[in-house]
């Protein structure tokens, strides 16, 4: 698939703090990209570079294949819908006039606001204050607010942030529903893989400011089933076994892990242990933990 | 097909649905209705011959300490919005900043303009009510009303600027009050000090002028020409003023 966002070396720097660093992203037309990182990592950052409301410091941006520059940034942003950090809205007005205003600003007939309404499931509400919606109904007319003028890109930067899970379960339903029935490629910023694992089609993985994997989200899965949690009668003479075969393996808070994705090494390993008498109790493929995969990309321990 | 200029000034007048912000120059227009009716009350029937000559010299006192206060509401009032619903971010993916601060001021200047017509036609109603015999001058009037809505509009871009900046609209509401009272005060400044002031301006130009003598106890006000040169040099700091508040706040990553 064609790239429908493209960064090299985006970087920004806030005086001597470099807050995204060289990032080179790649975001297949199409997709579902999930931008997963702790807080402060830099995914609002990237975001808003990719918009256009911050400057780069250094580094280029393609989106739909055209270089953003500040004079093209609005041209281009014209087919782009987002949502950043928290729903933005008129308290004051209703959703209907919130939508309004940007029909007008993105000068579309106001038919839209029936369309997009309908796709958040928001008919019903649209003549309240915004004021008085919850939050999940202002991300959600947020959604509407992005989704007005049928852009083929949305960045939503962590919108499931503050909602309850019925909320959260609502508004992963919608982003999974736009590229199929829209057209429409996401990229979705969250702080929980467990989130991105149930929506993205891609994983981008930023800390610190610098990507530390960015590939399919198959991909990522291949790093998590490559650890089998192994039960033995003597684990510390298997895991003495196991390195003298050459297999890869671990001994972690006093249990021993197969560090194997391959079938033929587990049937080594499994077959080898039997042969020298160690008895094989329990053999279980674990799901490694988000915060494991995390450790195991950038070698240090963070909350995801 | 409407120009984008005028859609996204169009998105200004949608924004102010139900803030009433109309209320405001009518309201600074009432008290300063009263305050003039009370003043053209207590005034002698000399004063009354040259009622106008009066007004284009009080007005400017009352516009000092009125005015900052209408441009810091009016700003505060307009920009509050933004902030409080956190807009700016999707604004800016739509809009140049720089054309959103320019339609932002525009829709705020409307105010100052229906307060400096509002208070055209009061001098001219006074004129009518109070049967000043002094017949009126057009130019003076013109050129009053004109020091009038310059003032407000620099004041107003500061303002708005303020307003934009500050996470809580106390510091430019302040900053308005505290422009009140330095305008008055300066209006007792040596003229070089004055001239340091901005919100004292309204009197800086005066086309109206009063003198009182000590012995008769008589007043008089009378014609002074106007300082159009020092106008039109305020007219282009005004716009320095403007395009400098603009550079700030479009600056300002958000």
């Amino acid at each position: 698939m064609k790239p429908i966002i493209r960064t090299e070396n985006l970087t920004k720097q806030y005086g001597s703090k470099t807050v995204v660093n060289e990032i080179d992203l790649s975001v297949p037309a199409g997709s579902i990209y999930g931008f997963l990182g702790p807080n402060g990592a830099g995914k609002s950052t990237t975001i808003k570079l990719l918009l256009g409301l911050v400057r780069p410091t250094a580094g280029s941006m393609e989106l739909s294949g055209k270089e953003i520059t500040p004079k093209n940034r609005l041209d281009i942003l014209s087919q782009t819908g987002s949502l950043i950090e928290s729903p933005a809205y008129y308290g004051h007005l209703s959703g209907k006039e919130n939508l309004q205003i940007i029909c007008t600003l993105k000068n579309v007939p106001e038919t839209e606001i029936g369309r997009v309404l309908k796709i958040v499931r928001m008919e019903g509400q649209k003549d309240k204050k915004v004021r008085n919606y919850s939050l999940g109904m202002k991300q959600r007319l947020g959604l509407a607010a992005a989704m007005i003028g049928n852009p083929r890109l949305l960045l939503l930067d962590e919108p499931t942030n503050g909602l309850d899970p019925a909320g959260i379960q609502e508004m992963r339903e919608l982003i999974c529903s736009l590229p199929g029935q829209y057209g429409i490629t996401v990229l979705v910023s969250s702080h929980l893989l467990s989130e991105i694992d149930q929506m993205a089609t891609h994983v981008g993985i930023i800390d610190q400011g610098e990507l530390i994997f960015q590939d399919s989200l198959d991909c990522l899965h291949e790093h998590s089933r490559s650890r089998l949690l192994l039960h033995t009668d003597n684990d510390p003479e298997a895991a003495k076994l196991l390195k003298h075969f050459r297999i890869p393996s671990e001994q972690k808070d006093g249990k021993l892990y197969l560090r194997v994705s391959e079938d033929g090494l587990v049937i080594k390993a499994v077959a080898g242990l039997v042969n020298s008498g160690i008895g094989i109790l329990r053999l279980n493929e674990q799901q490694m933990s988000l915060e494991d995969i995390f450790l195991h990309l950038t070698g240090r321990q963070v909350s995801l | 097909m409407t120009s984008s200029f005028t859609r996204q000034l169009r998105a200004e007048k949608q924004k102010g649905r139900r803030r009433h912000l109309i209320l405001l120059p009518l309201l600074f227009l009432f008290f300063q209705a009263v305050w003039t009716a009370w003043q053209l009350s207590n005034a002698s029937p000399g004063e009354i011959q040259t009622g106008y000559l009066l007004l284009f010299h009080h007005l400017p006192l009352m516009n000092t300490l009125l005015l900052p206060m209408l441009a810091a509401v009016t700003a505060s009032r307009s920009c509050d919005m933004e902030l409080k619903g956190d807009t700016l971010k999707l604004l800016y993916t739509m809009q140049n900043p720089s054309v959103f601060f320019d339609c932002k001021y525009l829709a705020g200047l409307r105010y100052l303009l229906i307060f400096t017509a509002g208070q055209g036609l009061l001098i001219l109603s006074s004129g009518r009510l109070y049967l000043f015999t002094e017949p009126l001058k057009w130019p003076m009037l013109f050129k009053h009303l004109a020091v009038t809505l310059l003032v407000s509009a620099v004041l107003l871009s500061i303002q708005q600027t303020l307003s934009l900046l500050s996470a809580s609209q106390i510091l430019p509401l302040a900053a308005g009050l505290t422009g009140c009272f330095l305008g008055l005060f300066s209006l007792f400044f040596p003229a070089f000090i004055a001239r340091l002031f901005i919100w004292g301006y309204y009197a800086a130009f005066p086309v109206a002028a009063m003198d009182w003598e000590r012995s008769t106890r008589i007043v008089r006000y009378y014609e002074v020409s106007f300082p159009m040169a020092g106008f039109l040099v305020f007219l282009a700091a005004c716009t320095g003023i403007y395009l400098l508040c603009k550079s700030i706040t479009v600056r300002k990553e958000v």
